[in-house]
């Protein structure tokens, strides 16, 4: 008798990631908005901050549809095309 | 297959898979070449097809890892059907997997089965419905579990953050009394043929049954519905969701002679399931200060009264019913797959 595996290891897919910026000045900032309830004040004053200190604008905000749903096609390409650095997280 | 490891005594295989970390905590059937293999053979499928998958998660469901589990959840071969289904449910966009299965809120996955598959795999849709008693109920949402937790890593403390969770977690499967029904079947009210089989899947809240041994008229008997769904502690607040009722048979007997329709119940609820904003203040459950104007504008439930998702089941006597709130807003939706026999169905 022997054990049967009931499990799955996840697919391996390769990622290819943006080059890392030399420095975080002046940089495009990308918001993602997970819909819950503090995550917009959360982002804006990160947002806010990073203008501050190193001179960064927001030109992309992206709200996804929900917390559970990934951003989708079109606010990946808004991003990729649009932003250097994307914030994104979970205010609850 | 998979070969891990030999043993030649029955407990001690159990044994293995709870040290292998690969049972839901009660003890598993350990699968063997000919029990995988009749299970395969009954989903029509080669070992390596898939069934589906969860995207964020880059986890694929094969029709060999499902086998194996539902062999290890108690699963007849001839269950095989309904355990595709319902993973195909599980892998539809629609469901959003991730939130339902990951969330603090602990949501169970019901499986409703309706059609003719429940009636030949004698799939309890009468007396204790949603209890204990049955191998198909037991096996069949146990499997879905089991695929959960081994295949897409839907694991308590890692990717199944549940506070507390509910005992449906363990298993939550029944089958629609589609005999003497008030109105057409769930999965005929979602589309399908009344002689499709088909399973609808949703996330669940704890359910909690709703009593009413007096009410003669359909008003009273839905208010008392209206009020449990309406509560203020309601997960599902900052958006629409869905519900699930489940009629049992003496309340159905008091809609159905009343004449009313299964719209007609579920406009009543949308209706009188909205409460003023200034509950929801006054509970914290919003923030900010109850102004005047928020004793007099509405907050609504439901969206549309196709959210209300009604089932019937349970015993002919007793004056009980359900309500499976759905977990989530608009994060994740039901899903109804009708159930091709041998190979699984189309997802609507």
């Amino acid at each position: 008798m022997k054990l049967f595996d009931p499990t799955s290891k996840p697919v391996e897919r390769a990622i290819k990631l943006a080059p890392r910026p030399a420095s975080p000045r002046g940089l495009r900032l990308g918001l993602v908005e997970n819909t819950k309830f503090n995550a917009s004040p959360i982002l804006e004053k990160l947002a806010e901050r990073l203008a501050q200190r190193h001179q960064m604008t927001v030109t992309v905000r992206n709200r996804k549809r929900s917390a559970s749903h990934e951003v989708d096609e079109a606010g990946i390409k808004a991003l990729r095309a649009q932003a250097d650095l994307v914030i994104s997280g979970v205010g609850d | 297959m998979s070969e891990i490891d030999e043993a030649a005594d029955p407990a001690a295989l159990i044994e293995a898979y709870y040290d292998a970390g690969w049972t839901d905590g009660l003890p598993v059937v350990p699968p063997s070449d000919r029990s995988i293999a009749a299970a395969l053979a009954a989903t029509g499928l080669e070992g390596h097809e898939e069934l589906g998958a969860i995207t964020g998660r880059n986890a694929v469901v094969t029709a060999e890892k499902a086998a194996i589990n539902a062999v290890m959840a108690g699963c007849r071969p001839e269950y095989m059907p309904v355990v595709v289904a319902a993973v195909k449910s599980l892998c539809a966009p629609a469901f959003a997997y991730h939130g339902p299965a990951s969330s603090t809120g602990g949501s169970a996955i019901a499986l409703v089965v309706n059609g003719p598959i429940a009636r030949r795999l004698g799939i309890n849709s009468g007396n204790n419905a949603f209890g204990q008693g049955h191998r198909p109920n037991a096996t069949i949402g146990r499997a879905v579990r089991l695929i959960m937790m081994n295949v897409m890593n839907t694991r308590p403390g890692l990717l199944d953050r549940a506070t507390l969770g509910n005992p449906g977690k363990y298993s939550f499967c029944f089958a629609e009394h589609e005999e003497d029904h008030p109105w057409e079947p769930l999965h005929v009210a979602r589309g399908l043929r009344r002689e499709d089989s088909a399973v609808t899947l949703i996330a669940s809240n704890s359910l909690y049954q709703v009593y009413n041994h007096l009410a003669a008229t359909p008003e009273p008997l839905l208010l008392c519905f209206a009020d449990a769904l309406g509560n203020v502690g309601t997960p599902n607040l900052l958006g629409f969701n869905e519900t699930l009722i489940v009629f049992a048979g003496e309340h159905a007997e008091v809609l159905q002679k009343a004449g009313w329709s299964r719209l007609d119940v579920q406009r009543f609820l949308m209706e009188h399931t909205r409460r003023p904003v200034a509950d929801y203040k006054r509970g914290a459950r919003l923030p900010g200060a109850v102004t005047p104007e928020d004793e007099t504008t509405w907050r609504y439930r439901f969206e549309r009264p196709e959210d209300i998702l009604i089932a019937f089941a349970g015993g002919r006597a007793g004056s009980w019913s359900a309500c499976l709130p759905g977990w989530g807003t608009k994060w994740t939706r039901s899903v109804t797959t009708r159930i091709d026999p041998p190979s699984g169905g189309d997802t609507t």
